[in-house]
């Protein structure tokens, strides 16, 4: 010993140069104590002290003495770690070759004793032949062995080590490990123990790497694409044993971990220490996983993982999580429409967990993508196959399955958007209304060939998704939230033949217009006496607000106008518009717009008493219905006695003579009206001079009261349809009544103060525009800018023409909008809409 | 003081190089990795091999399965790991995962049936794309002791397997025909490369089954 001691510590200080001798000659050392094995004075006292500790019958156990021993002498000389380790190991693997097993229990124990009392900077030294022995027991078939190895690697990865190690490899660990979580053996309760195991060791093997930078990155796909398919394993394999026998025998069992609970702890614990470039690799296995086992018709399991990555990952990479599975819809989308549905409801459940943090920077892509798969999903409906004629008629499309896949998006939208702040809400407002085609208008734009159906199909999703994204739309400020560009085409399609869409296009404004959530208030169209029952929630009507009703009032008040006069006007529909006047006088209401609306209500009921307009008896009576209601809620929202007195008086009238010109008549499943609707006159109904007289007592614009309500018509009515020939005098009459008297009467004070009030807002304007159209021109193509250029050349000509071609089809773009002759209509030339987004306009 | 450490350094390494040796039980570790459609008997082959056993009824395979085998070739030792993996498409992304590290992959397919067969070329795809292109590939055909229903003829094969340049074997794992042939031709083949790796790359490289040995060098250069 002494000899072997004194060549050491040469061995240890010599050059290295001698290096290559010196290892001879330890060499034949060894060999000669290997010869000499048997007489144990000779063994080094490492050797001796190791042999010690096993006991004569394997029965006995660790001889724990001696185990002292030897971890005294491990500690006091830590340099001799290493050859205890490596002759633990060698003991080790003949054992186990001998199916010696009890001894490589003992062994096994000893090593991790050892382990534990080392010290972090010695444990290096030690670790190889620790490893190597883990290895050695999982490479065994007997589960016992495999376990045993197991947890004392669990062990070992529990320590943690402040010295970085160069060369260690995981490689087989991982793969191992992994394939101990499909095990497959006969024993239901050894098969368990031994996945239990496996998903211990991955555990461990994570934990050992994750914060090393030195080893292999556990991160790279190779070793993720083992892990997290094993882990989804067993947590979805649990899943389907558990909801099969919930047995009281299981209960009782249940205070021992679950391998499903021991597997979502793991999975969380992974996922927790992801970084963000790790992301991506750790949730593609989950996709592909999830895929391969066709778990996303199935949903829940589905839902379940990814509620398990929303809340384990680091909140401020949740938008990577969320680009992933947009990303894989993507991919996808030629799938049938249940794997769609599923990733979007996926998508849906993981955008409410994310919140604020769900979209990321890229707000418009997400958006798009949702869109995007919306649209095909309609031309998925209507053609009844997938564009892609490689895969030939293996797939049916189930129309119902399509619409579930909608609602699901649609709803999707909405989760999104209500993560959003304001401002980029109606950012996303404008962008989801400049992809909603209008017929003939945007012929490029709508789909290729699903036709008019096609076409209204897509608008009614849209105009759906608008719905979802302006619920609960909040703003201060409803001139900025809402732009011309926005409100416009908006109320467009206000004024289509389309009850649907005329109804989605009511609830929208409603839900902008909302902001104190009084519309739910209004939902039945009803006469009540006292309105503080409502408890309706006022605030003082803000500079802006005034600024809106100025700028857009009159639109409002026009489109309400028309939607009652549409003849295929539902009850919903007469709903919505009651509502909406009633929040237009709880939001936004001035003394200006009191009158106003009071002269809309008025006007109403001229509309539905006159006889020009062929309008059947139940829109009649629901017009008259709508006014009542709706002065009603004014009279008393004004507090002006006599004005009270006066609609009560006429609605007590209604109630005993004529019951079906009020709500409640009208507005029921199955209302009794009269055949026809002559005689309504006199007292039943709202007399104009008789309110002009009592408000303008309590300081009212009476002059204003006084003139009956006229709709101006613009432009923009004409691109929602009217094709018959009679338009051309309607429109002819449009001119006349416009430079008529009610026109020139706007032009007078009430312009001026406008124009002054309005000229700071005008001038922003202004500038917003040239921007946009130095924009247009610095980035667009050339053949946009020369194709521009070309077009204003002709503008005169194509003016010309589109006047002459009004009655045939409606002119091509509100761009070139030619309106007779009003420069205002001009200067919004091009809607902002069309500029921001136009790569993405197009499909 | 530095020059001290490094010494240190690599006299501890060279420590465990000498150890590891003396105390690693083999001369080489393979690793192999069996693939094919479901049913072809790539289980049965496995067990046949390291366990001598026909399991009658074996079951589908769950995800991967792992054995481990050590034979002796000319006098070396040489330890086959074994991964078995699961043919059934919905494992088909946690069994890529396996192909990459694999030193030779053994592609089966079933003689008696046709469909097994034609998704060789599927299969010959995944490994083009997961599997380290050094990779040895050998096309097994199993089940000859159903001769009487063979649907694929051992000439179509061969031809198959040559112009793919793959070796060719028919195998039972039933009766053991050829099962014991199969994987020490493998170890051969895999141990021949090895050693002309060896011979090519100076001992630069490491080559299957002895990258630990080599690894504990380098490190010693890094320090």
């Amino acid at each position: 010993i002494i000899i072997f001691k004194l060549l050491f510590i040469v061995y240890r200080n010599f050059p290295f140069k001698f290096f290559d001798t010196l290892s001879h000659v330890r060499k034949r050392n060894m060999s000669f104590f290997g010869v000499c094995g048997c007489c144990g004075a000779l063994r080094p006292r490492y050797k001796r002290l190791v042999d010690n500790i096993f006991p004569e019958d394997p029965e006995d156990g660790l001889v724990k003495a001696n185990m002292e021993k030897l971890t005294f002498y491990a500690l006091s000389a830590p340099e001799k770690l290493d050859r205890i380790g490596a002759y633990l190991s060698e003991r080790l693997s003949r054992d186990v070759a001998r199916h010696r097993y009890g001894y490589v229990c003992i062994a096994m124990e000893a090593l991790d004793q050892l382990l534990m009392a080392c010290h972090c900077q010695s444990i290096n030294l030690f670790v190889e032949s620790f490893l190597k022995m883990v290895r050695k027991l999982l490479e065994s078939d007997k589960p016992s062995l495999q376990i045993l190895g197991t947890n004392s690697f669990v062990k070992f990865a529990n320590i943690e080590e402040d010295t970085p190690s160069y060369h260690r490899s995981y490689d087989f660990f991982v793969s191992r490990f992994s394939e101990m979580c499909h095990s497959s053996y006969e024993d239901p309760d050894i098969r368990t123990k031994i996945r239990m195991a496996g998903i211990k060791g991955l555990q461990g093997v994570v934990r050992k790497t994750v914060n090393d930078e030195l080893q292999a990155n556990i991160w790279d796909p190779q070793h993720m694409d083992k892990i997290v398919p094993s882990l989804l394993f067993n947590l979805q394999s649990g899943e389907r044993t558990e909801s099969r026998s919930p047995s009281p025998l299981q209960a009782t069992e249940k205070e021992k971990e679950s391998p499903v609970e021991l597997t979502e702890r793991c999975f969380r614990e992974l996922l927790g220490r992801a970084a963000y470039g790790n992301i991506k690799n750790a949730v593609t296995p989950v996709l592909m996983h999830l895929d391969n086992h066709s778990l996303w018709e199935g949903k829940t399991f589905a839902v379940r993982c990814f509620k398990i990555i929303m809340y384990s990952i680091q909140s401020q990479h949740s938008h990577l999580v969320i680009q992933q599975l947009l990303g894989h819809l993507d991919a996808n989308s030629k799938n049938s429409a249940t794997v769609r549905a599923g990733i979007v409801e996926v998508l849906l459940e993981a955008a409410a967990i994310a919140a604020s943090g769900s979209v990321g920077p890229t707000v418009l892509e997400v958006f798009n993508t949702l869109l995007r798969q919306l649209r095909l999903s309609v031309d998925y409906e209507l053609t009844g196959c997938y564009d892609g004629s490689t895969n030939i008629g293996t797939k049916i499309i189930k129309a119902h399955e399509e619409r579930q896949l909608q609602e699901a998006v649609i709803r999707t939208i909405g989760s999104f958007a209500n993560t959003l702040p304001t401002y980029q809400r109606s950012e996303v407002m404008l962008f989801i209304m400049g992809k909603i085609p209008v017929p003939g208008v945007h012929p490029a734009l709508s789909s290729k060939d699903s036709g008019p159906e096609g076409t209204r199909m897509i608008q009614v999703m849209l105009l759906k998704s608008l719905v979802q994204v302006t619920a609960g739309f909040d703003t201060t400020n409803m001139l900025t939230a809402l732009p011309t560009s926005f409100l416009e085409p908006l109320l467009s399609f206000s004024l289509t033949e389309d009850p649907e869409i005329r109804l989605l296009v009511l609830q929208i404004l409603l839900s902008l217009i909302d902001r104190h959530d009084n519309a739910p208030k209004f939902l039945n169209v009803s006469i009540i006496s006292d309105i503080s029952v409502l408890k309706l929630k006022v605030d003082k009507c803000s500079r802006q607000d005034n600024l809106f009703m100025k700028k857009h009032g009159q639109q409002l008040y026009r489109h309400i106008y028309l939607g009652c006069k549409e003849e295929s006007s539902g009850q919903q529909h007469y709903e919505a518009l009651f509502a909406l006047l009633g929040l237009l006088s709880m939001e936004l209401a001035n003394e200006e717009v009191v009158v106003d609306l009071i002269r809309l209500a008025l006007a109403l009921q001229d509309l539905a008493l006159s006889t020009d307009e062929a309008l059947p008896v139940f829109n009649r009576c629901a017009i008259h219905a709508v006014a009542a209601a709706y002065l009603n809620l004014i009279c008393q929202l004004t507090t002006v006695p006599a004005f009270c007195q006066h609609i009560h008086e006429v609605i007590e009238l209604r109630q005993k003579e004529t019951p079906y010109l009020l709500p409640e008549d009208v507005f029921i499943e199955n209302p009794k009206l009269p055949s026809s609707l002559e005689k309504v006159e006199g007292e039943v109904l709202f007399l104009q001079s008789k309110i002009t007289e009592v408000l303008g007592g309590s300081g009212y614009n009476t002059d204003r009261l006084a003139t009956p309500y006229v709709p101006q018509y613009t432009d923009e009515d004409r691109l929602s349809k009217r094709k018959s020939i009679g338009e051309t005098i309607s429109l002819q009459g449009e001119v006349e009544s416009r430079n008529s008297p009610e026109k020139e009467e706007e032009i007078t004070f009430e312009t001026l103060k406008n124009a002054i009030v309005d000229s700071v807002g005008m001038e922003e304007q202004e500038r917003e525009r040239r921007r946009q159209v130095v924009e247009k021109f610095q980035k667009a193509p050339f053949e946009e800018i020369a194709a521009h250029c070309g077009a204003r050349a002709t503008l005169l000509q194509s003016k010309l023409n589109q006047i002459f071609e009004i009655t045939i089809r409606p002119p091509p773009s509100p761009s070139g909008t030619i309106s007779s002759g009003y420069g205002q209509t001009q200067s919004r030339s091009v809607p902002i809409y069309e500029m921001k987004f136009p790569d993405l306009c197009v499909y | 003081m530095l020059s001290f450490k490094v010494m240190y350094c690599q006299c501890i390494c060279l420590c465990i190089l000498q150890f590891s040796m003396s105390m690693e039980d083999y001369d080489y570790l393979f690793k192999i990795v069996l693939i094919g459609n479901a049913g072809v008997g790539k289980t049965c082959l496995v067990r046949r091999f390291t366990q001598g056993l026909f399991p009658p009824g074996q079951g589908a395979t769950i995800g991967v399965d792992f054995m481990i085998k050590t034979v002796e070739i000319k006098g070396e030792k040489v330890k086959l790991q074994i991964w078995d993996t699961a043919g059934q498409e919905r494992f088909r992304s946690i069994t890529q995962s396996y192909y990459r590290s694999a030193n030779a992959l053994i592609l089966t397919y079933d003689i008696t049936c046709e469909d097994s067969f034609r998704c060789l070329p599927e299969w010959l795809r995944e490994i083009e794309q997961y599997a380290n292109n050094q990779v040895v590939t050998i096309l097994v055909g199993n089940k000859i002791d159903l001769a009487e229903k063979r649907e694929v003829v051992r000439q179509r094969a061969e031809d198959f397997a040559q112009s793919q340049s793959m070796l060719y074997l028919e195998t039972s794992a039933k009766e053991s025909d050829n099962v014991e042939k199969l994987f020490l031709d493998l170890a051969c083949e895999l141990i021949r490369e090895a050693k002309q790796n060896k011979l090519d790359n100076n001992d630069t490289a490491p080559m299957p089954g002895e990258g630990k040995a080599i690894s504990y060098l380098s490190c010693c250069s890094v320090v």
